[in-house]
């Protein structure tokens, strides 16, 4: 899909529009914009060094591609003249570092609360940020010490004529295994057996540092654990939005990998609360929701937009009685995957975010709803508001919380 | 605003002579009234007199001068308006030539090698490829291949694959590939850096300046009778020989001094795509006809061109036929391209000289002669210089000077072909993406007036004081503004309102500057409308009918 | 300046009442009206677009052969004259009320005007143009009245010049003999390291208050007294009522905004009033969907499907309204081989030149034949076969997209937009019209 990408540019009209919903050119004038770093700077691209180094500012988002109303790929566009310059440079060991969170999982979990205790530790978070560019305030996850899958291969899910794939992502392997274990059981209250495969990393972050091969191979990897079960027509449902966005479109069209493979599982992805909507669509969800006394605000991550398919978990929310919640109209929260980690970016990262933040610490709400783990970590970090990915009030809700 | 001084840069050597004022054309009542109180005739003196100011008199203006000659250059335009300004910016390797017009070709091999040390800031090392599509017969690539071999045309085939590897929008059913040093050079820089070298050595270079006559007296040209278009003053200028370089035009300058010149133009049409397509120069391996060349230069990749007799080179149309013909032609070298963006579309006549008459212009020879008309015509003082293309411009420029030495009984030989042109003294050739990176590492720090074609506005004010424009389509020329997809949509009003505040030029003159500029782009724009043109044409439309509402502009 | 903009989300999932393509002026008129009501509308836009490219003030008509000083008295007979015309399809009744309509939804914006009268107010370039509605921020920019305007530039916002702006403003023909006096002002505010924020930027700036007593601390000496001062319209965001009102009495003259090229922030303000209260009234929005098929069976349109990026999305309702727009916004498109179509139902369109007649004219500023191609409807805002023949029985097109109209010449767009998507509602809600 090379050429269509490069292509689109074609329809860019100058409207600046992009520009204008831009979080992150508003907040730093090392990053001239979408407009500028996509179709206009494209033409003057010719496939070999690409001269311009401010597009490692853009941080990926997507919305500039959301809002064009021309069809210009433009957040696609700048990934890939992104991967060009740093195959021109060579990628830095941080960003090598930082876009392998499967590795730094396996690493870490088996010594997590040394691992959890350090990545705290004020001077060595100096020593880290000098040495490798990650800054110091950064909000790293604590390691959850046994992960998801450690839980998923002891656990037996209850035969069943449906089943459903389950593609749980690294962030709730290593980081948050209680949103895999709520995603499971809540699938499983509707009447499905939950299969977890074998699975790694989708390379999603390998992607936005720039890293196409090693990002190809991990996605070719996964693609090959799920692919078996795609063609037996059975649904992958991923509760990371922006890993289930990689598998659905980004892997094709950014990386250009149009293996059978790879498409029977972008068409068999589903977004965990597109799905069950779905079902609720179809008259196949459980209702039977106790109420939820509860006030919270829910934070569409940009990625979560990417799909396109508006915003399923506020359609889920309202079905349970009593939960109010409450749709804000804020863009991006800064983390970008990968982005506000980086020590030259950070201040940008909680700068796009602040907004967000200021409207979360006012509502003086308890929690708030968010599809991607990162964005979550971030919104906590920006905002002290705990962050919860929506399948956990569901699961609350079917009253599922073990006792 | 900007800092350049106003009066400061005007008459500094180096720059053209250009007097302020505003176009003569559009100009108030008043204006006009006090012009005509004001007209003069200003007499010059000089040994050379070119007329024409494209690549070949700006060439013969520079030779000239660096030879030790007073000059003066006349051009009844911008410069690089007339056929030079409207080509591809293709720097031949030769190859187009080494089957059918070997003499042609041989040139173009010295001449491309020559321009490659001199004027390396005017041109991108694009290469250049040489395909058989499955539309041509393959074989016709051995004849290639001797002819190039023959004519000293450096060749080498190059595996498909390879080629589809570099530039994978080419067809994949391409069956041979050669690679050639052709390249893609920059026509408006390489003419207005002639100018700015030959005004370094003195000459005077005076654009907007049509000649209305050439004064014979017995037997022999001893001057012209000039027009300051912008002025309406005339000018008188003396002179020991005039060379007429007017290209296309150079049968009605030969006239005025009695003299038969038999000049063919010939109409080509050329399409500008809005984005590099290819980044190779790339042209059909077959015997040449229409739309066989793509050109990548700059941003965008130009297909051409037709080649239709004319009467007049000033009366070129572009047909619906040759747009689709050009369009098809394209889509043979690109799939998909018709549905590529298009961005204008515009016609240049090839100056063919013809001794006999010719039917079909393409069998007329692509090189050059240079006519003594005291030889030919009993007619002194005055030499033809016609035919010709822009790659050998500098050769062209060497024999027609070399003919005024020998009238003039003097023998000084030419440097053209050692000495760097200005801006181009350290030997780097353009590339792209010089304009991308220049606004590199803190982007934001200017402002950029035309975005598309990144144009700062220190560097608009900056060619605006250089040259002293007095339409927006001069500047266009200098830095191409508003070349770019939104065509002027954004950056034109942004323009007229520096030009406004730069020049002192009242509100009425900027408000022509850019009436006049919207009615020159449609020119461009219309026939080649449809798709995204289309729809940036009407946002482009809104912006300036409806958001500015430029037609309800006080009169 | 900021306000939390809560939302409560009371949708449910599945059928909608109403489905809108598009979220331009029309769209979102139509929304809005709808969601009001109380019905349950989805607004599905590939982008966003034509708001963010138009100043704030609706248009209804300027020109017709002339400037035209009363809309309401030309509208009967400009109606008659343009028998395809989308003001033939309303009357001057309807209009007025989707004017009265639009006012009270912005209520924060502090609309004034009305179809009894055009204002006229200087564009950019300082052209003076026919306006029946303008915001409060405007509402001193009428030249009618003659009098003296200092037009203030900003160092850094390169899409205004005041000098050739007052220099055009102070030659313009107004009524009654009038005229007015201009001159320029050019200030440097400060910037930091951004020299290139773009309309928005400047806006977000002037929401600040140490921005704000810059520009005051540098213009407050400049002014001569009874002058009115013309600003850029980045005079804020959301907060831009409370900006003018703190500058005008700081600077002690009245303040207005002059609309520029886009990005509007203007324009952006209306769209995210809209916006808002679609939200709260209980509306779906969803930008980045692109329509790409639709399903219909026996003149009923019954789905819009949406590309995403995984499967498609069937957006199931009782009724559809199109407001994709014109050319510009690609609800309409001309290929390269000539044709015309409407690009999300492929429905009949009007006024469409013959295969073999030209499209466009030679000179730029002439009338184009191709301009009046679109989509024609009958006075429920149906798309129409021939004269009077739906196409489909709960399908309506608003706005650009309709057959006709020229409104960048006749300085209509946003008046057609409004009363267009107005009368669509009250179709759909079954008002007699």
């Amino acid at each position: 899909m090379t050429e269509p990408v490069r292509a689109s540019l074609d329809h860019c009209v100058k409207c600046t529009i992009c520009e204008t919903f831009c979080p992150y050119s508003r907040v730093t004038p090392l990053f001239p914009g979408p407009k500028y770093v996509g179709p206009q700077a494209e033409r003057y691209r010719t496939g070999d060094a690409s001269p311009d180094a401010s597009v490692d500012y853009c941080s990926g988002c997507g919305i500039c591609t959301q809002v064009c109303p021309h069809g210009v790929k433009i957040a696609e566009i700048n990934s890939r003249a992104r991967a060009q310059l740093w195959e021109e440079r060579g990628i830095p060991l941080r960003n090598q570092v930082i876009s392998r969170p499967s590795v730094l999982g396996r690493l870490g979990t088996p010594v997590a609360p040394l691992a959890n205790w350090t990545l705290r530790n004020r001077p060595f978070r100096w020593v880290v940020e000098r040495a490798l560019g990650v800054h110091r305030k950064a909000s790293l996850p604590h390691f959850a010490g046994r992960t998801f899958q450690r839980w998923a291969r002891k656990h037996v899910s209850p035969a069943s004529e449906r089943t459903v794939v389950y593609f749980h992502n690294c962030g709730t392997n290593y980081y948050e295994p209680a949103v895999g274990r709520m995603t499971v059981e809540v699938l499983e209250h509707n009447g499905f057996h939950v299969v977890v495969p074998k699975q790694d990393c989708c390379g999603l972050p390998l992607q936005s540092n720039g890293n196409f091969t090693a990002a190809r191979a991990y996605v070719r990897r996964l693609v090959a654990n799920l692919a078996p079960y795609a063609r037996q027509g059975l649904p992958i449902v991923a509760n990371s939005t922006s890993c289930g966005l990689m598998l659905k479109r980004e892997a094709r069209e950014i990386l250009d990998v149009e293996d059978e493979d790879v498409v029977a599982v972008s068409e068999a992805t589903y977004d965990l609360c597109e799905f069950l909507l779905l079902l609720y669509e179809q008259g196949e969800l459980r209702t039977d929701f106790r109420p939820l006394e509860l006030t919270v605000p829910y934070h569409a991550p940009c990625q979560q937009q990417g799909h396109g398919i508006g915003k399923p978990a506020l359609d889920l929310f309202a079905l349970v009685p009593g939960l109010r919640a409450i749709e804000l109209d804020t863009d991006c929260c800064g983390i970008a995957g990968t982005y506000g980690l980086k020590k030259e970016k950070y201040e940008i990262s909680m700068a796009v975010g602040e907004r967000l933040f200021a409207l979360l610490r006012e509502s003086e709400a308890e929690v708030a709803a968010c599809d991607s783990e990162t964005c979550r970590w971030q919104i906590e970090h920006g905002s002290g508001v705990r962050a919860v990915h929506p399948v956990e009030l569901l699961h609350r809700a079917y009253g599922l919380e073990a006792a | 605003m900007g800092t350049v001084p106003l009066t400061a840069v005007g008459n500094a050597p180096g720059c053209w002579d250009r007097p302020l004022r505003d176009q003569s054309l559009r100009a108030s009542p008043c204006a006009q009234h006090a012009a005509i109180l004001a007209r003069r005739v200003a007499t010059l003196e000089t040994d050379v007199l070119v007329v024409g100011g494209g690549s070949t008199g700006a060439g013969v203006a520079r030779d000239a001068a660096m030879r030790g000659f007073a000059t003066v250059l006349v051009e009844r335009g911008d410069l690089a308006t007339g056929t030079t300004g409207r080509f591809h910016g293709l720097l031949h390797s030769g190859g187009r030539y080494a089957v059918k017009d070997p003499v042609a070709a041989r040139e173009c091999v010295v001449e491309n090698a020559v321009l490659r040390r001199i004027a390396t800031d005017c041109i991108e090392d694009t290469g250049g490829l040489f395909v058989s599509t499955p539309w041509d017969d393959p074989e016709f690539g051995d004849s290639f291949l001797e002819g190039c071999g023959a004519t000293g045309v450096p060749v080498a085939e190059v595996s498909v694959a390879e080629v589809l590897r570099r530039e994978p929008r080419l067809d994949p059913g391409i069956t041979r590939a050669f690679e050639v040093p052709d390249a893609a050079i920059d026509p408006w820089k390489l003419v207005s850096t002639n100018a700015r070298s030959a005004a370094e050595h003195g000459a005077r270079i005076l654009p907007y300046h049509r000649v209305d006559g050439l004064e014979v007296r017995s037997d022999k040209v001893v001057g012209a009778r000039v027009v300051n278009e912008q002025t309406g003053d005339d000018v008188r200028i003396r002179s020991r020989i005039v060379v007429n370089a007017a290209g296309a035009w150079a049968g009605q300058i030969a006239e005025l001094a009695g003299c038969g010149v038999t000049v063919l133009p010939g109409k080509g049409i050329m399409i500008a795509m809005n984005h590099r397509l290819v980044n190779t120069v790339v042209n059909r391996c077959k015997p040449p006809s229409d739309g066989d060349i793509i050109v990548p230069i700059r941003t965008v990749s130009v297909i051409g061109t037709t080649d239709v007799r004319v009467a007049d080179p000033d009366e070129l149309e572009v047909t619906d036929g040759e747009v689709e013909e050009m369009l098809d032609e394209g889509e043979k070298l690109i799939p998909g391209f018709r549905q590529a963006r298009a961005l204008r579309v515009w016609a240049g006549a090839r100056p063919l000289f013809a001794s006999d008459e010719v039917t079909d212009t393409r069998d007329v020879s692509r090189t050059h002669a240079v006519l003594d008309h005291a030889a030919r015509d009993g007619v002194g003082g005055f030499v033809s210089i016609t035919g010709g293309k822009t790659t050998t411009y500098r050769l062209m420029a060497e024999h027609a000077v070399d003919a005024v030495c020998a009238k003039l009984g003097v023998n000084r030989p030419t440097a053209t072909h050692e000495e760097p042109l200005p801006g181009s003294e350290n030997g780097h050739f353009y590339t792209l993406g010089s304009r991308l990176r220049a606004r590199e590492p803190v982007p934001g720090s200017e402002e950029i007036i035309c975005e598309c074609e990144l144009i700062t506005r220190e560097r608009l004010v900056q060619a605006m004081a250089q040259r002293r424009p007095t339409s927006i389509d001069d500047i266009r020329r200098a830095v191409r503004l508003g070349m770019g997809p939104c065509q002027g949509g954004f950056c034109i009003y942004r323009t007229a309102g520096i030009l406004h505040g730069f020049e002192r030029l009242d509100q009425e003159a900027a408000n022509s500057a850019l009436l006049d500029f919207l009615q020159e782009r449609w020119k461009g724009v219309q026939p080649i409308l449809h798709g995204d043109q289309f729809r940036q044409a009407r946002l482009d439309d809104w912006i300036f009918q409806g958001l500015l509402d430029v037609q309800h502009l006080p009169e | 300046m900021t306000e939390a903009r809560w939302s409560v989300a009371r949708v449910g999932p599945a059928a909608y009442d109403t489905v809108v393509i598009g979220a331009g002026l029309a769209g979102l008129t139509a929304a809005l009206r709808l969601a009001e009501a109380g019905q349950r509308v989805a607004v599905l836009a590939k982008g966003v677009g034509a708001t963010h490219l138009s100043p704030a003030t609706i248009d209804v008509l300027g020109y017709d052969d002339g400037a035209i000083a009363s809309p309401a008295e030309a509208l009967p007979g400009f109606a008659a004259a343009h028998h395809g015309h989308p003001y033939s399809r309303v009357s001057v009744d309807l209009l007025r009320a989707s004017l009265a309509w639009f006012q009270d939804c912005l209520e924060g914006h502090g609309y004034r005007g009305g179809l009894d009268e055009n204002l006229l107010v200087p564009t950019a370039i300082g052209a003076a143009k026919p306006t029946a509605l303008v915001p409060g921020t405007m509402a001193a920019a009428d030249l009618r009245g003659g009098g003296r305007f200092v037009f203030v530039g900003l160092r850094g916002l390169k899409d205004f010049y005041p000098a050739l702006l007052a220099g055009n403003v102070a030659r313009a023909q107004l009524p009654g003999g009038r005229t007015v006096a201009g001159r320029a002002i050019e200030l440097a505010p400060p910037l930091g390291i951004q020299r290139d924020p773009g309309p928005l930027g400047f806006a977000r700036r002037f929401e600040d208050a140490g921005f704000r007593a810059a520009v005051v601390a540098e213009l407050r000496s400049r002014l001569v007294p009874g002058e009115v001062v013309g600003f850029p319209a980045v005079l804020g965001v959301g907060g831009v009522r409370e900006v003018q009102q703190e500058l005008e009495e700081r600077l002690g003259h009245p303040v207005f905004e002059v609309p520029a090229l886009p990005p509007s922030v203007q324009g952006l303000r209306v769209f995210e009033t809209m916006t808002g209260a679609l939200r709260r009234a209980g509306g779906r929005l969803v930008v980045g969907s692109t329509v790409g098929a639709v399903r219909t069976s026996n003149g009923h349109v019954d789905a819009a499907i949406t590309e995403t990026a995984g499967r498609p999305i069937a957006y199931r309702a009782g009724s559809f309204v199109l407001a994709t727009g014109g050319f510009a916004s690609g609800g309409l498109e001309l290929d390269a081989s000539g044709r015309i179509r409407e690009t999300v139902f492929d429905l009949p369109l009007s006024g469409v030149p013959g295969p073999n007649e030209p499209r466009l004219a030679r000179e730029y500023f002439d009338d184009h034949p191709i301009s009046r191609a679109g989509v024609a409807v009958d006075e429920k805002m149906r798309p129409v076969n021939g004269e009077t023949e739906p196409v489909y029985e709960n399908l309506h097109a608003v706005g650009a997209t309709l057959a006709g109209a020229v409104p960048w010449r006749e300085a209509s767009g946003n008046g057609i937009s409004l009363a267009s998507g107005y009368a669509a509602a009250e179709a759909i809600l079954g008002v007699p019209s």
